[in-house]
């Protein structure tokens, strides 16, 4: 029997799991320590990935890859941006938890259309744990002063809408969140390089005087 | 008056169907309103309609005819007769139609007509009444008929998509594809799939699109493909306390439904005052408790349900028929040496329960025990006939004594091991003798066997030996429990020597050998001839000779017979047994074992036989040394050392094989047989079957030739392969060498000599002029004159002549007929016939014979009367090649054959043939006779 790609998508997944293990805190039997910059910019990379993959997916699995029903330019106000302002990855928060709520929503809807252990449900739960994964990240890197550091939306409208609407909302959600996903990763590596470079010149230009 | 009554006959007939006419139609009561209206949610049209109040008054039985028209497809789809009894109450009459078809898809149109009973006449119908479909209404952007419909796997589905005002239903399609009849006019599109089955895909997609490219211009609906549940299987109720009960059921094959269109399931119980409180969502065993508390019958009731169905299983019960009582606990035992009390522990449901303990036995047997727990709340059994000291392991369940329903499950499994008893029957012993300096040194064996029960813990053994003759101390020793074997010296008398094993108990029945006086051992002196046995598959098979003072037999023999101690083991067998086949797991190939057959009578064991044998023969482990070899132009001789026959050889020596080839070729000398190596050269192969042969002398074989040789000894179990090979060159034949010497030299020396004395071997053997007394010619007596012999003329009768063609010959007879050269033509002519013989042999060309008689004579003094014939057979050619010839020899004897018989003859032939006549003169002219 031929496995072909069978070798690099293991390798492909061990890979993740180890970044997974470094970039979220206390995974892999570590004690608990504040992540590092370079931990989110990491799982960020990883989440863009995952939810281009989760994306593609969905729109298939749900049969929605029809004149581009999913792909909209019109996001839903949470998901706009990114912009690293003022407030740099703290404003994240915000997207991310309200991301949390609305994948918790999709699956809910899934699960009237799926099997126990289907495989969409499968995708869903895992995105959902690395929503939830750099949520943890995001407090530990800039700990909220209030003692609810997230703000708990309340739950989405359990009413049953139509069945097809709620399946688009939730393509649309998954594209518009793999898009932000994907400008914020690109966002923080122009910011790493940036940043890379500064230290490169302060260094060399601390080093200037020595030399001549 | 004919023509009045005709037309009185039609008046009359008319006035009749006149008055039956107006009779029926008072009976005719028409459809006075009717009203239509659509339930989406259903997809039902609801018509109302009524007739004449005198008919609800006359409370008449009637029929009604209904319509339903779809008004885009102009069809009437439904006809249906309905037939209803008014009543006085006077309320209107109500009709539903299930539409297969989105109403909203079209509109819809109803017309009644009706007939009473009592009447044949229908009424008129009533005007449609109309219900307008959307596809009437002005809306904005295409809308799909039916949406979130549930449809039963292998039913049919229509959707239908009503495009905006003006637009049309440009694609009208499904997702994923599956086969379905599509039909687009205008703003409408119909889709309809027929026998609809899960495709995988929990959720079918229905597209829409009209003829612009907005997203406005799209609608998409969807619908699920599913089952409805199946009956729950293997619903049941029981109770372990008889005051909740627990329900359980499968759930049957998937729906394909999930989430909140999965099969929901309902309990209820219709002798209870108080619902149950259980609806479950379960995918493969499902369970539901609830508490009954004193209600003792139960009517439950399963409900399974989901939008395509539902179904019921019901159980109906005595709550005391369905005990499955909780596993008993805490079990417990007492025991003795061959009794086991066991005792547990019970939930007390006032309910007299009964009880199975299951007791696994040492070797694997299982037996099961009944025992009754009345109403307490602890069983026990008591389990005898036990083994002491063996480990058991019992476990228990319990059922309802009466009204049984179920075992409960088993309890905890408890080990108990019985308490030791005195051993039970004898062990089994053995001794070996070997002489010592004064006596002898007896090692004694022993081991339980199959009728040796330890009963306990082996502490243990006494070994006791006393002398049989005198009534002396017995000398006693203890061994521990690990021991099997022990060494005792003894004198040369006979003593008695009992073994007994001790455990904590007590001590064991003694087991008794006799050593008979003598001051030898077993094995030494004996004059029995060791006979060899054959191994087979399962072991080593010997028989011996029975004999019937015996009553048992031993065989002993060592399982390592190479190391000290040999891991000495022994075997008894019965008074009727006269065979054996001994196995061993120590047995290996390779190694003989010695076995010693004793017979045993009165504890008194006497040697009979030896055998030895292999478990399997192997080849011998080396080659024997050929030490010389004797070497001749054709044979050699080959002496090897003599070979070893212990049993350190690995099989019983057979014999030997000597293997023999030339060096280049392959072998095929006389009386060998043929062996192929692996390389599939050929050697000659010979066998010696005496292991004692030490030589062997391979013949015929070529001189000066190169051989490789080897010799093998070979056991039963083959020889080893060929390694290696020793060379030999065979020396050069000398006696060739002489005889050529012999066949060449001496007939040269010969010929010389005979060369140098030319003229004195001439003159002695054929001399120029013969002497007349030592011709043959005058070997005869018939006339004498003087000194000399005369010959008759008559007398003679030559059967060749020479001729001697000199000239002097020719001048003897100046007239004869037969010129000089006509004779030599002749002679020619004769001598091509020699010629040409001899040409016959050489071209293998046989002639026919030819039956002509010819007799030549060369000698004119004979040729009168003798008829001369020409050769037929003469070749010009060979005569030519002659002629020449004749000129030369002037003198040289010419030989006439006279030919009787066969003219074809060969000289050869015609000198074999004793009954010819023949004449050889060595000088023909003396022949002639020319003295006479």
């Amino acid at each position: 029997m031929r496995r072909d790609g069978w070798l690099p998508g293991v390798l492909g997944a061990v890979t993740k799991g180890l970044l997974i293990l470094w970039a979220v805190p206390g995974q892999g039997g570590r004690s608990l320590q504040h992540p590092t910059l370079q931990q989110v910019q990491a799982l960020v990379r990883h989440m863009a990935e995952d939810a281009q993959e989760l994306f593609t997916f969905y729109e298939k699995d749900q049969g929605l890859a029809i004149g581009h029903l999913c792909r909209t330019n019109r996001p839903p106000e949470w998901l706009r941006g990114p912009s690293l302002g003022t407030r740099g990855l703290r404003g994240l928060r915000g997207t991310m938890t309200h991301m949390a709520q609305a994948l918790q929503d999709i699956t809910r809807h899934q699960r009237d259309l799926n099997p126990p252990g289907a495989e969409i449900l499968r995708r869903l739960a895992s995105a959902h744990l690395k929503v939830r994964g750099l949520l943890n990240n995001l407090e530990g890197l800039y700990p909220a002063p209030s003692p609810h550091p997230t703000r708990r939306l309340p739950p989405g409208p359990t009413a049953p809408t139509k069945v097809f609407r709620q399946k688009l909302e939730g393509c649309q959600i998954l594209w518009s969140y793999s898009r932000f996903l994907v400008k914020l990763n690109t966002l923080l590596e122009t910011r790493r390089l940036r940043a890379h470079r500064q230290r490169q010149r302060a260094h060399q230009g601390s080093r200037m005087p020595m030399s001549s | 008056m004919m023509n009045h009554f005709m037309v009185l006959v039609v008046l009359l007939s008319l006035m009749t169907c006149s008055t039956t006419y107006s009779e029926q139609e008072s009976f005719v009561f028409p459809v006075t309103y009717v009203n239509i209206s659509k339930d989406l949610v259903l997809q039902q049209l609801v018509v109302e309609w009524d007739v004449g109040k005198s008919a609800h008054e006359a409370e008449l039985a009637m029929s009604f005819e209904i319509q339903v028209y779809q008004t885009d497809v102009a069809t009437t789809v439904w006809t249906e007769f309905l037939n209803v009894t008014l009543d006085k109450s006077g309320k209107p009459l109500h009709w539903v139609w299930d539409s297969d078809f989105p109403l909203e898809c079209m509109s819809h149109s109803v017309r009644i007509r009706s007939r009473a009973e009592i009447s044949n006449i229908w009424s008129q119908w009533s005007l449609w009444k109309t219900v307008l479909g959307l596809d009437t209404s002005n809306n904005h952007g295409p809308q799909i008929f039916p949406n979130e419909k549930i449809v039963e796997e292998g039913s049919d589905i229509s959707f239908c998509c009503i495009g905006s005002e003006g637009q049309i239903v440009k694609d009208f399609f499904l997702v994923p594809t599956i086969p379905a009849f599509n039909h687009t006019n205008g703003r409408l599109g119909l889709l309809t799939v027929k026998n609809v089955t899960h495709h995988g895909s929990p959720h079918i997609m229905v597209y829409c699109q009209e003829s612009c490219n907005e997203t406005q211009c799209y609608d998409h609906a969807g619908f699920f493909v599913g089952k409805p549940p199946d009956t729950p299987h293997d619903f049941s109720c029981q109770t372990q306390d008889t005051r909740t009960v627990t329900c359980t059921w499968s759930p049957g094959g998937d729906t394909y439904l999930y989430g909140r269109h999965s099969p929901k399931y309902v309990l209820s119980d219709e002798f209870s005052q108080n619902p149950i409180l259980c609806t479950v969502s379960c995918s493969e065993q499902c369970s539901c408790s609830w508490d009954i508390e004193q209600q003792k019958i139960c009517n439950i009731t399963l409900t399974v349900e989901n939008p395509l169905g539902k179904k019921t299983a019901m159980d109906v019960f005595d709550v005391t028929h369905r005990i499955y009582p909780t596993a008993p606990f805490q079990l417990w035992e007492e025991c003795t040496d061959t009794e086991i009390t066991l005792y547990w522990k019970l939930q007390n449901i006032g309910i007299e329960l009964f009880c199975q303990t299951e007791v696994l036995q040492p070797n694997g047997k299982v037996e099961v025990h009944n025992s009754s727990a009345g109403h307490l709340s602890y069983g026990s059994v008591t389990l005898r006939g036990l083994q002491p000291y063996t480990e058991y392991k019992a476990r228990v369940h319990c059922g309802a004594a009466q009204d049984f329903w179920r075992w409960s499950e088993w309890s905890e499994a408890q080990t108990i091991r019985t308490k030791e008893a005195a051993p039970s029957g004898t062990l089994d012993i053995w001794r070996e003798i070997k002489p010592g300096l004064g006596g002898r040194n007896v090692t004694l064996f022993w081991k339980q066997g199959p009728k040796f029960q330890a009963n306990g813990k082996i502490i243990s053994y006494e070994v006791t030996w006393t002398k049989v003759e005198d009534a002396s101390e017995p000398e006693s020793i203890s061994l521990s429990s690990v021991c099997n074997s022990t060494r005792i010296f003894i004198d040369s008398h006979s003593y008695r020597i009992s073994i007994m094993a001790k455990n904590n108990v007590n001590y064991s029945l003694p087991s008794v050998l006799i050593i008979p006086t003598g001051p030898e051992g077993d094995h030494s002196g004996s004059e029995l001839e060791e006979e060899r046995v054959n191994g087979t598959d399962d072991g080593i098979f010997f028989s011996w000779e029975p004999r019937h003072i015996y009553d048992s037999y031993i065989i002993d023999w060592c399982n390592v017979p190479a190391l000290q101690p040999c891991d000495f083991q022994w075997k008894r067998f019965g008074a009727n047994t006269s065979s054996a086949l001994i196995s061993s797991a120590a047995f290996v190939p390779g190694v003989r074992y010695n076995f010693h057959v004793y017979g045993s009578v009165a504890n008194t064991a006497t040697l009979l036989e030896k055998k030895t044998g292999y478990f399997k023969e192997l080849p011998p482990l080396f080659d024997p040394v050929v030490e010389n070899i004797e070497l001749t132009f054709n044979a050699v001789t080959l002496y090897w050392d003599s070979y070893p026959t212990n049993e350190s050889q690995p099989g019983f020596l057979r014999g030997y094989h000597v293997y023999i080839s030339p060096l280049q070729e392959d072998c095929s000398l006389k009386g060998s047989k043929k062996h192929v190596l692996p390389d599939n050269s050929v050697l000659c192969k010979y066998s010696i079957d005496n292991p004692e042969e030490k030589r062997y002398t391979v013949k015929h074989l070529l001189s000066n030739t190169k051989y490789r040789l080897v010799v093998k000894a070979y056991t039963g179990g083959g020889e080893n392969p060929i390694v290696n090979f020793r060379y030999i060159d065979t020396p050069f034949n000398l006696n060739i060498l002489y005889l050529l010497l012999l066949l060449v030299i001496v007939p040269a020396l010969a010929a010389a000599i005979c060369l140098w004395k030319i003229k004195w071997v001439q003159e002695c053997c054929c001399p120029v002029i013969p002497h007349p007394n030592k011709s043959r010619v005058l070997s005869f007596k018939e006339f004498n004159i003087g000194s000399e012999k005369v010959l008759k003329i008559s007398d003679c009768i030559p059967d060749m002549l020479a001729v001697d063609s000199k000239a002097e010959a020719q001048k003897l007879h100046p007239q004869s007929p037969l010129s000089s050269t006509s004779t030599a033509e002749k002679t020619d002519g004769h001598s091509s016939s020699w010629i040409y013989a001899k040409e016959n042999e050489e071209r293998d060309f046989t002639p026919t014979p030819t039956p002509q008689t010819h007799t030549w004579f060369a000698n004119f003094a004979y040729s009168s009367h003798l008829a001369v014939d020409s050769d037929s057979y003469q070749i010009p050619e060979t005569l030519e090649a002659s002629k020449p010839k004749l000129s030369v020899a002037l003198y040289q004897p010419h030989y006439y054959d006279i030919f009787n018989e066969d003219a074809a003859s060969t000289p050869r032939e015609t000198c074999g043939r004793k009954a010819s006549l023949k004449y050889i003169s060595q000088t023909p002219v003396h022949c002639l006779g020319r003295r006479l």
